[in-house]
């Protein structure tokens, strides 16, 4: 929980936003992480969670979403490998050890040639949304992308509104998550964006 | 952390004794106001658990000759409160050479009950009748005394069955009025559509939950000079009243479904 | 904390003359904290039976794509369409499948028989428990305000018209007076020739 991401989609792409830190218990160990994973080139996922899991599942599904694309020489849309990872988020629930993984899943769907964004909890709860948050942020993301989100906003305008919400959490929430990371992903695929 | 605890760990644990001073016996209690009427309604069953104490507990009370207390929560708490509300409304008149007026009723009864903030009354009261200025008013509290004047209120077990239908039908929530026509006013209903509101929402009530049913006992308190033809065809008895041009009481009894 | 109120969440079916009607409420929360207001309960099932879901929402997503996975088997295997009767069974013995880990959602189902014409409601437990109403069916957080508003206002043999007001009138109240559920809704019409879907102007709060 003292984790945070979240996600907005504009016009013709979408952005996701993680914090960086990786920390155990009340320390830091590690204030560059990367936790926004790119699965092939027209999605990624941003993770958080149970320290162990968050990797291994994060790798799971990249790989098996690779594996997909060599069998079938095709990529999975992201609404298809949103439901195929929130599938395998249900099922581990209810088995022996079940992965304790939230994660924001944003795409570019080039055969509707629409950005796509996905809030998915560790219970394999899933709902596509305009803008998404996970953790104690999400207490204050959501309020401010309540007011400030604007699904036909620009690039600049996104950029903004996801600004206000990093710059909300940073001054209200008690712990500090130290540097963001953004990444974007449109119609040229992924790459990471300075703020 | 849970630590594994040996099987005979419950043994050497001192035993607790507690006493709940307090009971929960169901049944609902319901007000809706007119312009120059007010009725207070509520049904007569009195349960504890899964059992019928009684078949006929009226939850209803005539204070003065324009108000009327319907209190619900915890029987033995809900008649002491109200024997000390008719005691001190009866002080008043001594006092005064005048019946009570219902705002002040309100008033006390809200400082009676938040004089017991720290063991209080197990009892949601809803209090009916004539305002001074000849309108009929509701107020409702809760066991502490928090209170305010409504057009009208449900409480007790099957108070949420009971609330979203009158903020249907009183309030005309969700109701938008046909193009041209008045607005919605609440609080302005003619007494007969009242009634059959009040008759609708217990019969509901007795149809889903166990503990509301067997009667149903609605006071209709009116305004001076006000014409009470419609509620006296009903075959309402009325109540008698202290001074003889004021306002009027009115009983209506009627058996809640028995299947 | 319950499990069945961790997301929130309301569902009501109403039969009426020749036609029957399906509505949910569209928040998705984690507890207090609305997440989503576009979470449809309300499946299609076949071209004249609807499934509403209300309960914890990754057991809504999951049943949903089972009963899918079900009744295509069912069509393939029959050469025909499932009967809204059979569907409920089809549901029950895929709740009670799990009697001791049970999925935590409680389904109403609403359809007009293909067959006879005849307009159909019913509701489950968790475990798959049916009840064949003939009035109506509720389920979800607004459950008990549901009861209360639905015994109110329905009648028998409502036209299509207004066992559309009814339903929405009932969804909308029930909903307003429930912390869990609400942020928009969506009613369903089934008649015999068409189905009328249309999301309610509601309180967003």
């Amino acid at each position: 929980m003292a984790e945070c991401s979240f996600g907005l989609v504009g016009k013709g792409y979408v952005l996701i936003a993680s914090d960086t830190s990786a920390s155990r218990s009340i320390v830091k160990m590690k204030e560059n992480e990367d936790k926004i994973k790119g699965l092939g080139p027209n999605l990624m996922m941003a993770y958080g969670g149970e320290p162990g899991d968050t990797i291994q599942f994060a790798e799971y599904v990249e790989r098996n979403l690779r594996l997909y694309h060599i069998r079938h020489n095709h990529t999975l849309r992201p609404a298809s490998a949103a439901a195929w990872i929130r599938r395998s988020l249900a099922d581990s629930l209810r088995s022996r050890h079940p992965y304790s993984v939230n994660l924001i899943l944003g795409g570019y769907d080039h055969t509707s040639s629409m950005p796509n964004l996905y809030w998915i909890d560790y219970l394999g709860t899933m709902v596509e949304v305009p803008f998404a948050a996970h953790g104690y942020g999400a207490y204050f993301a959501l309020a401010t992308l309540d007011r400030f989100h604007d699904p036909e906003a620009t690039l600049e305008e996104g950029l903004e509104t996801l600004k206000r919400c990093i710059n909300e959490v940073e001054k209200r929430l008690i712990i500090s998550l130290g540097k963001f990371m953004v990444k974007i992903i449109d119609r040229n695929g992924m790459r990471e964006v300075e703020l | 952390m849970a630590l594994a605890q040996p099987l005979y760990a419950d043994q050497h644990r001192p035993i607790q004794h507690q006493f709940n001073p307090y009971a929960e016996n169901g049944g609902t209690i319901l007000a809706i106001a007119g312009k120059d009427f007010s009725v207070i309604a509520g049904d007569t069953r009195q349960t504890e658990g899964y059992s019928i104490q009684t078949r006929y507990a009226p939850k209803v009370f005539k204070l003065t000759d324009r108000a009327v207390l319907a209190v619900n929560g915890f029987q033995a708490d809900c008649s002491t409160f109200v024997k000390k509300v008719k005691q001190r409304i009866e002080w008043y008149r001594h006092a005064h050479s005048k019946q009570m007026p219902l705002k002040a009723i309100a008033r006390m009864i809200q400082g009676m009950l938040y004089g017991k903030r720290f063991f209080p009354y197990y009892t949601y009261n809803i209090l009916g009748g004539i305002e001074e200025d000849g309108t009929g008013a509701v107020y409702s509290f809760d066991p502490v005394g928090s209170y305010e004047r409504e057009a009208c209120r449900a409480a007790g077990a099957a108070s949420s069955l009971i609330q979203p239908f009158l903020d249907n039908q009183i309030y005309f929530k969700n109701q938008t009025p046909a193009p041209g026509a008045a607005p919605f006013e609440p609080g302005n209903l003619p007494m007969d559509t009242v009634l059959s509101i009040v008759i609708d929402s217990f019969t509901s009530a007795t149809e889903r939950h166990i503990e509301v049913g067997d009667g149903l006992e609605m006071f209709v308190v009116v305004a001076p000079g006000r014409d009470v033809a419609g509620v006296q065809s009903l075959g309402a008895e009325e109540l008698p009243a202290l001074t003889p041009e004021g306002e009027r009481i009115f009983v209506l009894r009627r058996d809640l479904k028995k299947d | 904390m319950s499990i069945m109120e961790y997301n929130g969440g309301s569902v009501v079916a109403m039969k009426g003359k020749n036609c029957v009607a399906i509505a949910s409420d569209l928040r998705l929360g984690n507890q207090a904290m609305t997440v989503a207001t576009n979470f449809e309960k309300v499946f299609p099932v076949t071209d004249s039976l609807y499934c509403g879901l209300a309960g914890l929402a990754t057991d809504v997503i999951t049943l949903r794509e089972r009963f899918r996975y079900r009744v295509n088997m069912y069509t393939i295997k029959e050469e025909r369409q499932i009967e809204p009767a059979t569907f409920a069974q089809l549901v029950s013995s895929t709740l009670y499948e799990r009697r001791f880990g049970p999925y935590f959602v409680e389904p109403v189902i609403a359809g007009i028989s293909k067959k006879t014409g005849e307009p159909f409601i019913a509701a489950a437990d968790l475990i798959g428990c049916l009840n064949f109403a003939k009035d109506f069916v509720v389920c979800g957080t607004a459950s008990d305000k549901l009861f209360g508003v639905a015994e109110g206002l329905w009648e028998p043999d409502m036209a299509a018209e207004d066992l559309f007001e009814t339903i929405s009138q009932t969804l909308m109240n029930a909903v307003d007076r429930d912390a869990f559920s609400g942020w928009g809704a969506i009613v369903h019409v089934i008649t015999p020739e068409k189905v009328i879907s249309r999301t309610l102007k509601a309180r967003m709060d």
